[in-house]
């Protein structure tokens, strides 16, 4: 397999008005993504995996280095690198059905083929019959459930997602993570995913990258080898789940860094 | 799953509705005023009653006064809205997504916001001479300001995440503007349009009573001359019952189709 992503040595400086002084978020930070691998970035609050998947979006700027995506270099926000966003970010002008529908529109792509793809993503997300709301309509899971189909829709090269379920209820959460498991792996998608609870992330990945605390550097890149499709209750029964998830905790904790798990 | 959608959308109004909601309160304040003007407190002329307010608008608008009046007003009024809107949104947009714009206009506008549309009635009698085209440009510098500021208000409050989430989709710039920046700043726009509404009917009033011969501020301040209170009131109650229409008839059916129906804005803080 290709790596579909690559980062090289990437390091961001940002000057923080309040503090009156330069940050160093990420200090060359090197990673590799293959096509159809589920990758997620774990690391302590502050330790910038929320400014590398900025930068890997396009819309943040390293200082120094580049990102690569299918071997171009990353210069701003494109369609290849769809974002899924902890505040959903969904329009609320426009219907489930509209929200979905809104990059294959972009792309200028004729209206039946667009309602095609459109309703298959609507239905595996969940949300038939759902499609002519609005999202103040929506429940807070739904309302995620139409940001993943409006970014999956739209067949990104890689699908980029920063704590995308903290802002849910724990049940709805599992839920969600259970679903995301089983649509990625359908629609084969290339994953980046952003969040500091180990456990997820060793649920959701094929394969987990610990950073430090600020400047974010990488203390662990490990294979998660769980068999899929991942339920919950099957997971948490495996030892190794236990396993991976205390040597990604032990990681963190020895880089200095206080771990929330 | 638990799914949470509010109490179907919202129904359309019909004459249940329509009673307590529109009739009621009207009804319920001519009463009031009745009884007041009844109970014989005043002189008449100071405090004319319901009746004889009504007698006076129907002989009006038989002799073709008040009609007369009320197009010259609202001639002045929709003309005064449209060029003011012609230059506020487009500037308030060019000023929002522009720094340079921005940074040039802002101290301009702030001084002149500051200024009331009636504090230019001097000047522009000596530039247009008595009449509405004097009060056409009061009108203007004081629809505008109120227009422009929401507008970039509204600007300054889309939510970065929305501009980043469609880019990340593919939106690029034009597509930024036309399908987050203008809906996301419609209902402070409609607040600029309604407070700019608001303002003109003061300016046209003002105005047309200081540099006009007709008009229904005019009507109202010749009225005075004459004590014929009973049509000093059906000036003002034109005034009034026009801004009601033009809100019901125009501006909530445009908020109740696009903001409340998104769930930007909603009546009130009871849940529906």
């Amino acid at each position: 397999m290709t790596d579909i992503l690559v980062a090289n040595d990437v390091s961001k400086t940002y000057f923080d008005t309040d503090e009156k002084d330069n940050v160093v978020a990420l200090q060359g930070l090197s990673l590799s993504v293959r096509a159809h691998e589920f990758v997620s970035v774990i690391g302590p609050s502050g330790c910038g995996k929320s400014t590398f998947l900025r930068i890997v979006a396009g819309l943040d700027k390293p200082t120094s280095g580049e990102i690569r995506v299918s071997g171009k270099k990353v210069t701003g926000p494109g369609a290849d690198r769809g974002m899924v966003f902890q505040e959903y970010a969904l329009l609320p002008w426009k219907t489930t059905e509209a929200n979905i529908e809104f990059g294959l529109r972009l792309k200028g792509m004729e209206a039946a083929k667009r309602r095609e793809i459109t309703q298959r993503f609507v239905d595996l997300v969940g949300l038939t019959g759902f499609e002519k709301k609005y999202p103040h309509q929506l429940s807070g899971g739904m309302r995620q459930r139409a940001a993943v189909a409006r970014v999956l829709a739209n067949n990104p090269t890689v699908l980029l997602m920063d704590e995308p379920f903290a802002a849910v209820d724990a049940m709805t959460r599992q839920h969600l993570q259970e679903e995301l498991t089983s649509i990625t792996a359908h629609e084969r998608t290339t994953v980046l995913f952003i969040t500091h609870a180990i456990e997820e992330a060793v649920f959701l990945s094929d394969r987990v990258v610990a950073l430090s605390g600020r400047p974010g550097r990488i203390v662990a890149d490990l294979m998660i080898d769980l068999p899929r499709p991942r339920k919950w209750d099957d997971v948490v029964r495996d030892e190794r789940f236990a396993a991976y998830r205390d040597q990604l905790t032990q990681s963190i904790h020895s880089s200095g860094a206080k771990v929330h798990t | 799953m638990s799914v949470a959608i509010p109490a179907a959308a919202r129904k359309r109004r019909n004459w249940r509705d329509f009673v307590p909601t529109e009739i009621v309160p009207f009804a319920v304040g001519i009463l009031l005023w009745q009884a007041l003007s009844s109970a014989d407190i005043w002189p008449r002329v100071l405090f004319p009653s319901p009746l004889e307010v009504a007698n006076a608008f129907v002989a009006d608008t038989l002799s073709g006064a008040l009609p007369a009046n009320l197009w010259v007003s609202m001639k002045s009024l929709l003309l005064g809205f449209v060029i003011s809107c012609a230059i506020a949104i487009p500037l308030g947009y060019l000023m929002g997504l522009s720094r340079v714009t921005r940074n040039f206009f802002d101290p301009l506008v702030n001084l002149l916001q500051a200024i009331p549309g009636l504090a230019w009635i001097p000047f522009a009698i000596l530039w247009f001479g008595l009449g509405q085209g004097a009060v056409l440009f009061i009108i203007v510098m004081s629809i505008f300001f109120p227009v422009l500021h929401n507008l970039l208000t509204g600007i300054r409050m889309v939510q970065p995440v929305l501009i980043e989430a469609v880019q990340t989709l593919g939106a690029g710039r034009a597509a930024v503007v036309r399908h987050v920046i203008f809906p996301a700043t419609l209902p402070n726009l409609m607040t600029g349009i309604r407070l700019g509404i608001a303002f003109g009917f003061r300016s046209l009033v003002g105005g047309e009573m200081i540099a006009s011969t007709d008009g229904l501020g005019y009507a109202i301040f010749n009225a005075q001359q004459y004590f014929q209170s009973p049509r000093i009131v059906v000036g003002m109650l034109t005034i009034g019952i026009v801004w009601l229409a033009m809100d019901r008839l125009i501006l909530r059916p445009i908020e109740v189709r696009t903001t409340m129906r998104w769930g930007l804005i909603r009546d009130g803080l009871e849940k529906s």
